[in-house]
């Protein structure tokens, strides 16, 4: 047992279990602050990983900016209730768990027989990211920059109230 | 170091568990959360064979901070159509927005 393999498993089991908490709790700021630790332990991995600046964008995005606009979104809604009557079908939720499983349980199949050599971790840093990015990738910098100036300007229409 | 595929088998034990998220619940909220959990799964995988992969390279960092862009927007135009739909239909549930089902 490597202190690194202990610091994973202990931020693993924290992100499973927040990610259960998400779909099982019974209230909605509850759900969204049990994902606000989800993304915490991710980020975690991440730092575990050298990759410090994907940890920090990860703290700031989701941690930071996401949690806060799911609560916004969260109050400006019916927030009280999150059981709906009536429920759904029976057959619909067990229908759902079959094939989630068997995905599942294909997908640790095939990552069990994956034959990796172990290597150590080699991080990257800021500087080699903003090379790749304003080098290599420079046009899907672009691409991704009027994306996010869509998304903006769509979220201010939609949200909106209708002009009469 | 941590074998690459723990990290594998993390990144689909959380995308199956936000599948499931989507595929049953009810809130719309609840749903764009579970979108966005597995977005980072996804993200999990890209930076573990970035980092500690077989041909370890920077791109897939550059790659999961391009999904971090697309799940901002994803999220803020998704919230943003929740609250018009609210608006109009006094509700949240799922199933009750089926005006364009066939």
């Amino acid at each position: 047992m490597t202190p690194q393999l202990i610091f994973f498993l202990i931020l693993a089991v924290m992100a499973i279990a927040c990610a259960v908490l998400v779909i099982s709790l019974k209230k909605i700021s509850h759900r969204i602050i049990a994902m606000a630790f989800c993304f915490f332990a991710i980020a975690g991995l991440y730092f575990l990983l050298r990759a410090e600046f994907i940890g920090i964008v990860q703290i700031i995005v989701y941690v930071g900016a996401l949690s806060i606009l799911f609560i916004f979104g969260m109050m400006m809604t019916d927030h009280r209730n999150v059981t709906f009557v009536p429920d759904r079908k029976r057959g619909h939720k067990i229908l759902s768990f079959l094939g989630v499983g068997t995905l599942l349980g294909l997908m640790l199949y095939g990552i069990s027989t994956l034959d990796f050599p172990v290597n150590e971790a080699q991080g990257g840093t800021g500087e080699e990211i903003g090379i790749q990015l304003y080098g290599h990738y420079v046009i899907a910098v672009q691409g991704v920059g009027i994306l996010l100036l869509a998304a903006l300007v769509g979220a201010v229409v939609l949200a909106r109230k209708e002009a009469e | 170091m941590v074998p690459v595929t723990f990290f594998l088998a993390l990144g689909a034990v959380l995308f199956c568990i936000g599948l499931y998220g989507v595929l049953t619940r009810r809130h719309l909220v609840v749903v764009l959360v579970c979108i966005e959990l597995m977005l980072n799964s996804v993200n999990i995988n890209l930076v573990a064979f970035s980092s500690i992969g077989p041909f370890a390279n920077i791109t897939g960092q550059v790659f999961s901070l391009f999904i971090f862009t697309v799940a901002a927007a994803e999220a803020a135009v998704g919230l943003a159509i929740l609250i018009a739909l609210y608006r109009n239909r006094e509700s949240i549930d799922v199933i009750k927005q089926d005006i364009m089902r066939w």
